[in-house]
């Protein structure tokens, strides 16, 4: 598994894909630093930055699209480059193959965008403590996006495009103003693991979040559930 | 009287459509030890019948077995087997022995780096090994892949189109190769739509057109039974008539056409004999020929009179 993991590795870090989604992640922190810059010296780790810097951007924007940019490529380049068969056609249990290419997509994503918000935290001046759950989630988040987008790569050349409607309207929009939505959101799982995780500090949550156990169990389900239908699909398909 | 060797790839009434298209239609083989030549035009379903057989494609109907057991999710079935497919992909950012020590590895081979010189050597490219593969020719690029797959030393090997791209020493130096392994005892299974490729390799040949296995047999048989059909040689002469009565003298000669520009339609059971005759009927008349072009002498035409006869 360790060598599909390297390969994987290899392949989702294309030197474009990694500029493009290392800006990305780059621009809460660089979003902090420039308001400072331009005289905000008041800038705080408060209910409005967290609304608009942590929600709006991190986990709103920059986690599902670093994720579904590394993981919609997992098998995404292989069915495009037409070398899955090289994979399917070795020794190799095709529970390990699975595994290793959502490793290798968290791999990158996590570091990427548990730091893209930790750095903008703890620029505008939350505890280590805060910034450490945030770490936690983000890594949880992040794991839920890439197991569903690595069988969105796996069902369509066009995963990226269906991703984009997908983050925009059903976790952007929809789960923002259907509260019955965030039961079957990533965005709502993760506002509601930070805030049951830690009520006070992002208390802004609190009118827009469902029940603790559930963003649990709902996190655990979506890692579950789309690698388990990833692998159900790399087994039953043709392979091109 | 000496048994049958066991066939190690059987495939039994295998069918696989894609909607209202049939691809492969109850084809049933067997293939034994040595090298088996699996030809038929594009579009004939060759590569659809080779992915059932490696497992890449689930069959709509029929069964297949290597060496008994099921390819279709089974991936210890291929430490056994060796497969070369007909993409000619490759990761071009790894070097050709990182590509070998790769595919060495994923095989489980004991010692990854002697397999992998190995199987390079064996191919003839340790020169360029360390080069990454997005460098190498069409005829490299295949060849390394024939080395990844017969790194971990298979049993059975399956090859479709493996001759694409490499120029003629290549094509001698396969051969050799394929020989070699056959000699060893392997199974080998070679798709190709050009017969010359595979004729003078294969102990075996199976026809396949149009989703349907026509003929299998001896090369040299279904070879006789192709030069049994009459070819449609086109010529253009100088005096198209007087070529043609020359011509209808001919005994490979089965019928004459005069078209409407200043050429003769042609319908001979021997091209061969007909090539060497039709100079000198044209120099000994005073006749100059323009062009002389065999009309019909590819392998559709070839496999439709197999398939029709």
């Amino acid at each position: 598994m360790a060598e599909i993991l390297r390969l994987s590795l290899r392949q989702i870090l294309g030197r474009w894909r990694a500029l493009v989604i290392g800006l990305l992640a780059a621009m809460p922190a660089l979003l902090v630093i420039l308001i400072r810059v331009l005289g905000e010296s008041e800038l705080a780790f408060s209910n409005e930055t967290i609304d608009l810097i942590i929600d709006g951007m991190v986990i709103g924007g920059i986690m599902p699209i670093v994720t579904m940019a590394l993981a919609s490529a997992a098998f995404g380049n292989e069915l495009e480059d037409r070398t899955l068969y090289f994979l399917v056609l070795k020794p190799v249990a095709r529970v390990s193959i699975v595994l290793a290419k959502l490793l290798a997509t968290l791999a990158v994503a996590v570091p990427l965008v548990v730091a893209s918000g930790v750095a903008a935290a703890i620029l505008l001046g939350a505890e280590v403590q805060v910034a450490g759950l945030l770490a936690l989630v983000l890594a949880a988040g992040v794991t839920a996006y890439a197991s569903i987008f690595t069988l969105a790569g796996m069902l369509t050349p066009r995963a990226i495009a269906y991703g984009l409607v997908y983050v925009l309207v059903w976790e952007g929009l929809l789960s923002s103003i259907v509260s019955g939505v965030r039961y079957l959101s990533v965005r709502g799982y993760t506002l509601a693991l930070l805030h049951g995780l830690d009520e006070e500090g992002f208390a802004v949550f609190e009118s827009r979040v469902i029940e603790f156990p559930a963003a649990i169990v709902g996190t655990g389900v979506v890692i579950a559930a789309f690698f388990l239908l990833t692998l159900y699909r790399l087994r039953t398909m043709d392979v091109p | 009287m000496s048994a049958s060797p066991r066939p190690v790839i059987v495939v039994d009434k295998i069918s696989k459509w894609y909607g209202s298209v049939v691809a492969v239609n109850e084809v049933s083989l067997t293939i034994e030890p040595g090298v088996t030549g699996l030809l038929g035009p594009n579009g004939a379903g060759k590569t659809t019948l080779l992915k059932m057989i490696e497992g890449l494609a689930a069959p709509s109907d029929g069964a297949v077995t290597i060496f008994g057991e099921t390819p279709r999710n089974n991936p210890d079935l291929f430490r056994r087997v060796g497969v070369m497919s007909e993409h000619e992909a490759v990761y071009g950012f790894q070097t050709g022995r990182q590509f070998l020590e790769f595919s060495a590895t994923l095989h489980g081979a004991p010692d990854v780096g002697a397999a992998s010189a190995r199987a390079i050597e064996r191919v003839g490219l340790a020169d360029a090994q360390h080069r990454p593969l997005g460098t190498y020719s069409r005829g490299m690029r295949q060849r390394m892949r024939l080395a990844a797959a017969i790194v971990h030393e298979p049993q059975a090997i399956i090859l479709d189109e493996p001759l694409n791209g490499t120029d003629p020493r290549q094509r001698l130096e396969f051969h050799d190769l394929m020989r070699q392994l056959a000699d060893e005892g392997r199974t080998i299974l070679i798709s190709s739509h050009i017969l010359e490729e595979v004729e003078t390799l294969a102990d075996r040949i199976l026809l396949m057109v149009s989703g349907k296995l026509a003929a299998s047999g001896n090369y040299r048989a279904i070879r006789a039974k192709l030069d049994e059909q009459p070819y449609s040689v086109r010529i253009v002469a100088s005096d198209p008539r007087r070529i043609a009565a020359a011509l209808i003298e001919l005994e490979s000669i089965e019928s004459v056409t005069l078209g409407s520009a200043n050429d003769v339609m042609v319908l001979s059971s021997n091209v061969a004999a007909l090539q060497r005759s039709i100079a000198r009927l044209a120099r000994d008349r005073g006749i100059r020929l323009e062009r002389v072009e065999p009309m019909d002498d590819s392998l559709e035409s070839v496999f439709s009179y197999i398939v029709e006869s």
